[in-house]
């Protein structure tokens, strides 16, 4: 197997993000970052096809130098190699110019077989990342995998569809996304960490390196723009609590479950 | 120049139309009203009559039938080709597209490729003054609604969340089909699907009455399930438990699962983060099992009970089968 390339995104803990209703901006200094869980789901399924195929894993992320050190962990889980795209003109990028630096960095390592990423991102939740990149290398795409089976120069994947999976077989090199939860991740080993963060030299390039033009990234190169936030407003609701022990508690929930029955 | 209309794309398993592709046929019908833009759906595939019929009963102007034989599956690679040759030769203005598996599948290729904004799972469609769209997303666990415009770009395009819009239907509504053949001759589906499973499972939008079970029933649905059968129900999970594998997604309510429109729903041991109660916003009388008395689903809920899931669901359970 040649290269194994996983884009993985540094995320925010969502619950930890405050709205400011009245100047409607987010607070993400209280926010403790993580790696995306489904990236982290793509990291360990890229480690377990090495295991069989061999090939190098190779990390990419986008995003500001407070990253490195989510790569580093990646690098602690197993992984070969870990590179940062970092750039100013990088900032405020949707998914397009988003695709556009990954993909052209995963064009520059080059000589890779399979690109993963985790399905979405928990904070966005957009999940379109994966086609736009297999777009940009023409690449074939399969989305949401739950497994993935390499061999003789062809991928075998389970995806989820609607009601149920799919078993598609693809040629190589094709990109993959994967399902939150579809494997669970390792821990990262206590000695690689060390080794990690004391001798692992983490690669970064810049939008010079891929040589990308300031327009195509970042927030010149994006096509979508947010115009507002506003908080979404809860339905109210009557709140009433039901009091007594479990026995009344559970009397009265029947009632009410078999009085909305007939109505 | 860019025609002034919008484009579904209308999903379909042989002559049964995706309802989130009517959803949002039906939400463009009020739009397009007042804006003079046409609704145009695009079916692929070969396809009888009554289907394209129908897409205009739903509230399309016109019908443009991609008609082929290897349409007939939904394909990454064909798909994204005859979509982008027919938009980048009409030019509409904005193109819609369901998020299903298959549609969040083809719409980040098919953006790329016409090079153009895209946005995912919108829950609100709105146009401004100039005509431009204002896509709704939840955003950040669903607390905040972000608008997004695409305004350098055409065609605008999103992917809508399933039961998120309501449907039209007008039996005597007239519209106009039009059959184009696309050359296929020369693109090779680089996905070849070996092995297919779908069980039909409940379409949970369209639910009347649901259970959800969450983190708080302890790793097991049987209680659950037991619980909807006896008054009628349907199950749903929240995100970590589809997460653990304990249910399909397909049954996955919240942000990235469905919305219900449930006139009875009954949450178990769901604490009531953004994510999931963003998903039971539109639903009738809702009523809560929580262990604790502060969750954050009580301010979601008409009635609330106070205490362990274990305890009440089963002694619910039992007054339920004695007086059957």
């Amino acid at each position: 197997m040649r290269n194994i390339i996983v884009c993985l995104k540094v995320v925010p803990k969502s619950e930890n993000i405050i709205f400011d209703p009245v100047t409607k901006r987010l607070d993400r200094s209280k926010a403790e970052n993580q790696i995306n869980e489904a990236d982290k789901t793509a990291i360990e399924i890229a480690l377990r096809v090495r295991e069989k195929q061999g090939g190098r894993v190779i990390l990419i992320s986008m995003g500001p130098p407070l990253f490195e050190n989510f790569l580093k962990l990646g690098v602690a889980m197993g992984a070969d190699d870990a590179i940062l795209l970092s750039d100013r003109n990088f900032g405020g990028a949707d998914t397009y110019p988003t695709a556009l630096v990954l993909s052209t960095a995963i064009a520059q390592i080059g000589d890779y077989d399979l690109v993963l990423a985790g399905e979405e991102s928990s904070d966005a939740a957009l999940g379109q990342l994966p086609g736009q990149i297999a777009e940009f290398l023409d690449i074939p795409q399969v989305l949401f995998a739950s497994s993935v089976e390499a061999d003789a120069g062809k991928l075998r994947v389970r995806r989820r569809i609607r009601g149920g999976h799919e078993v598609v077989e693809t040629s190589l090199p094709a990109m993959v996304s994967v399902e939150m939860g579809a494997v669970q991740p390792r821990f990262p080993d206590f000695k690689k960490m060390k080794r990690a963060l004391s001798q692992f030299h983490l690669t970064v390039w810049s939008s010079r390196d891929l040589g990308l033009r300031e327009e195509v990234t970042g927030n010149k190169g994006s096509f979508t723009f947010v115009r507002g936030l506003s908080e979404i407003t809860p339905i109210r609701r009557k709140k009433v609590f039901i009091e007594g022990d479990v026995a009344e508690k559970s009397t009265q929930l029947a009632e009410l479950l078999r009085e909305r029955q007939r109505s | 120049m860019t025609r002034k209309e919008i484009w579904v794309i209308v999903e379909r398993n042989e002559d049964e139309i995706e309802d989130v592709s009517l959803e949002i046929l039906g939400k463009l019908t009020v739009l397009a009203k007042s804006s003079g833009y046409k609704v145009v759906g695009i079916v692929l595939g070969t396809s009888n009559e009554s289907v394209l019929r129908d897409v205009i009963r739903y509230g399309a102007d016109k019908v443009i039938l991609m008609k082929h034989e290897r349409l007939n599956e939904y394909s990454n690679d064909l798909y994204s080709k005859v979509l982008f040759d027919l938009a980048s030769s009409e030019f509409p203005t904005a193109l819609l597209i369901g998020a299903t598996y298959y549609g969040r599948d083809l719409a980040g290729r098919l953006a790329a490729r016409l090079r153009t904004g895209l946005t995912a799972n919108a829950i609100n469609l709105k146009m401004d003054e100039e005509g431009l769209l204002v896509f709704g997303v939840p955003a950040y666990g669903g607390k905040i609604m972000a608008e997004i415009v695409c305004e350098r770009a055409r065609p605008q395009m999103s992917t809508v969340r399933p039961g998120t819009f309501t449907k039209f239907f007008d039996q005597d509504r007239k519209g106009e089909i039009v059959e184009v053949i696309p050359d296929l001759s020369s693109i090779q589906d680089r996905v070849r699907v070996i092995e297919r499973k779908v069980t039909k499972s409940k379409d949970l939008t369209k639910s009347e009455r649901t259970i959800v079970g969450g983190n708080g029933i302890g790793g097991d649905l049987s209680m659950v399930r037991r619980l909807a059968e006896l008054t009628n129900s349907d199950v749903g999970v929240t995100r970590p438990l589809a997460d653990k594998g304990l249910a399909p997604r397909d049954l996955q309510v919240g942000t990235t699962g469905y919305s219900l429109k449930s006139r009875l729903t009954l949450i178990l041991g769901v604490s009531g983060s953004e994510h999931f109660t963003s998903g039971i916003r539109d639903c009738g009388t809702v009523i809560s099992v929580d262990i604790d008395k502060e969750s954050e689903i009580f301010n979601h809920s008409d009635y609330c009970v106070v205490g362990d899931v274990a305890e009440i669901v089963p002694a619910v359970i039992k007054k339920l089968e004695e007086k059957r």
